[in-house]
């Protein structure tokens, strides 16, 4: 019987989030845990555990989707019936195709987030450690790896900032380039800007001030920033002091003015600056753009980028389904070749057995034989034998075979033959 | 030793790989063939500098040709941007200059037979003062151009918020290209003023005056006028961003019209005459 590889899971499309919170596996969790049941059919298995996802793929002898499924829910405490409305199962190409897609991010909530690989490299780790993979798995998560690397490197659906206040972070750095030499400023307090904020830190800023209408507050955000909080009445002197200002007032008029950066900028001898006005209505005159060295961005800006970055990662997503599509095919070369390998073992060994067999009922017939004529009569029956052997190896190996058309081949050998069936459990910890 | 034709050859060859690599690695947003960029300019700096300590250039006959003079030029460029992507770590300059030099080695070929007369006596100084600091001066000047145009291009982007797609995503930011032109101008200047002073004292017992209303002495006096001016700002920090960018880029073409337009064709002492 021929390896089958199967994946079976559900994701932030197919379930919502409370009932991927109520199927969730720990990644780490042993293959033991469900597996254990189904073990008979199963040669190799790993899970795959986000917030998003859980999968788990298996190779198996036979179809162990619906045996996979009991385990999973049995392990969740419910049954599978409650599991199988949101699930998807895939099978052998299908399931290459889905674990290669999902590895390269295209599968993913944010197309193209980077998060994804790392956790499926730590899913595989785990199930390596637990030796719950073998030749099929290892090669296939490999393959799933540099799949994702080639698609970041010839595609770049992973390239431009998805929300505002990482788009926001980016075009500072356009401008900037390093961070570690600029300081920022806050004012007011909102997610969207306390996010930009943090992004900023983690791009090395090398100070931030935070100013808010309450002092408290600004030292609790400074506090949280490990930044200074100033008072809201010091803005101005402490304007030219800063390259970047995230604004998050809910003034109803703007609070910096054209007039008022001419005088920062004379400050600052004309250094650039780049405000991200992220306040509705907004805390920065537009004019402000228009001076010389000052770069100006509101939200709707922003967003503008954000949408348009998606729009380019959706096109980009169509060559990296290209990609993925060219690696199942090299995929599924290596693995129906694999899987004619058994085969063409079990036949040279049935061949050779058989010319042994018929040797040494020859030898008794013949009488006593030197050894230089023992090793004569042995070598031809055995490269008889080979040529034999050569036209059904060469029939099975093929050009590029698929993966269907490699079993029906193995199948026809394996009957013509008279090869005793063989199963994938010999894949069992190799690697 | 490698004959002159083939050095030139050589040369030319790995300016443009240079430039192809680089373009690509912006274009594919890839590290390595910028750093491709940045090695294949330097080999191509080696291959020129060999060409001219070869004594090319000493087998022209009567003086220094134009086609020569761009050669000269070229080399300069390329000192100038391989120092900045050495000391600085400004890989964008190296891949600016491969370009530059390119297209200044390629312009030189139709020259290479056009003549500057150079008066005997002046030939060694000439060449080591006035020719020295006018062409490293030149070589910084077209960094600044290079780096001002992409600044000017790039700012107007982000004020006009357009996206950074395709080629432009890995450009230098606009800090790197404001830094670059301002260390140009700062080292281009005094250079400028160097070549030229040397210049004027040795057109007195040359040409029996400091200043003869020569096209060339006063498109060059203009430069040196404009480039004080943006010095000055540059030096007392007034000016950063795309005004000095503007005007780098402004003197640059200015000096392009003078070597080319003004010596070719203009009745000029510097004037570059066919064999």
């Amino acid at each position: 019987m021929d390896c089958e590889i199967y994946l079976v899971g559900l994701n932030h499309r197919t379930a919502g989030v409370d009932v991927r919170e109520r199927f969730a596996l720990a990644s780490h969790c042993d293959a033991e845990h469900w597996a254990l049941p189904c073990r008979g059919a199963l040669s190799e298995a790993m899970i795959l555990s986000t917030c998003n996802r859980v999968e788990m793929l298996a190779v198996g002898s036979e179809d162990v989707s619906a045996q996979m499924l009991d385990c999973w829910a049995k392990a969740r405490g419910a049954c599978s019936d409650d599991l199988r409305p949101y699930v998807y199962i895939h099978k052998d190409l299908e399931a290459v195709r889905h674990l290669f897609s999902v590895a390269s991010s295209l599968d993913s909530m944010v197309l193209g987030e980077p998060q994804i690989l790392g956790q499926l490299k730590n899913a595989y780790r785990k199930a390596a450690e637990n030796h719950t993979t073998g030749v099929i798995l290892n090669r296939l998560l490999h393959k799933a790896f540099s799949v994702a690397k080639r698609v970041r490197t010839e595609t770049a659906v992973a390239s431009s900032a998805v929300s505002i206040s990482y788009a926001a972070v980016e075009l500072a750095k356009r401008i900037f380039g390093e961070m570690h030499s600029h300081r920022a400023m806050l004012i007011g307090a909102g997610e969207m800007a306390e996010l930009a904020a943090t992004h900023l830190l983690q791009a090395g800023i090398k100070e931030l001030l935070v100013a808010n209408r309450t002092l408290a507050r600004g030292q609790e955000l400074a506090a949280q920033f490990k930044g200074r909080a100033i008072p809201f009445d010091a803005l101005a002197e402490h304007l030219p002091m800063v390259d970047i200002v995230i604004t998050s007032t809910g003034s109803i008029e703007p609070i910096i003015r054209a007039r008022d950066i001419r005088t920062v900028l004379r400050a600052r001898k004309n250094s650039p600056m780049f405000f991200i006005d992220i306040a509705v209505p907004r805390d920065i005159d537009p004019d402000v753009n228009a001076l010389d060295n000052v770069y100006l961005y509101d939200i709707d800006d922003l967003r503008e980028v954000v949408e348009e970055n998606l729009a380019s990662r959706r096109d980009e997503a169509a060559k990296a389904a290209h990609i993925v599509k060219e690696e199942v095919e090299a995929f599924a070369h290596w693995w129906s070749g694999l899987n004619v390998q058994p085969t063409i073992v079990d036949l040279i060994q049935r061949g050779e057995n058989l010319a042994r067999a018929e040797l040494e009922r020859t030898l008794k017939r013949l009488g006593p034989l030197d050894d230089h004529g023992r090793e004569a009569l042995e070598a031809m029956v055995l490269a008889l034998v080979r040529k034999l052997n050569h036209a059904p190896i060469m029939f099975l190996k093929g050009d590029a075979l698929a993966h269907e058309q490699g079993a029906s081949r193995i199948s026809l050998i394996r009957r013509i033959f008279d090869l005793e069936p063989h199963t994938c459990s010999r894949n069992r910890g190799e690697s | 030793m490698i004959a002159p034709e083939s050095s030139t050859l050589l040369t030319l060859a790995l300016y443009a790989l240079a430039t192809f690599c680089g373009v690509l690695g912006t274009a594919l947003r890839s590290p390595l063939w910028r750093k491709a960029g940045c090695w294949l300019a330097l080999a191509g700096f080696a291959a020129q500098t060999l060409l001219l300590a070869s004594g090319f250039h000493k087998s022209l006959p009567g003086g220094l040709s134009l086609g020569a003079y761009l050669q000269m030029l070229a080399w300069f460029v390329m000192l100038c941007g391989l120092t900045i992507w050495l000391r600085m770590r400004q890989e964008a300059a190296a891949l600016f200059s491969a370009p530059l030099a390119l297209m200044l080695f390629a312009m030189s070929a139709p020259y290479l037979s056009a003549l500057i007369r150079v008066p005997e006596s002046l030939k060694a100084p000439f060449y080591a003062l006035h020719i020295g600091a006018l062409f490293l001066s030149l070589g910084l000047l077209a960094l600044a151009f290079a780096a001002g145009a992409l600044f000017i291009y790039l700012e107007g982007r982000i004020k006009s918020k357009q996206r950074m797609e395709g080629f432009w995503q890995d450009m230098p930011a606009l800090s790197i290209l404001d830094k670059i032109n301002a260390f140009t101008v700062l080292t281009g200047f005094p250079l400028y003023t160097v070549g030229l002073a040397s210049g004027l004292i040795w057109a007195k017992p040359v040409y029996g005056a400091v200043i003869s209303g020569d096209p060339k002495e006063v498109i060059t006096i203009i430069v040196w006028l404009l480039f004080a001016w943006l010095f000055y700002n540059r030096l007392t920090s007034n000016w950063k961003g795309r005004r000095p960018a503007r005007l780098a880029v402004f003197i640059f073409v200015l000096s392009l019209f003078s070597i080319i337009v003004v010596n070719t064709f203009m009745d000029t002492h510097h004037a570059f005459i066919r064999s």
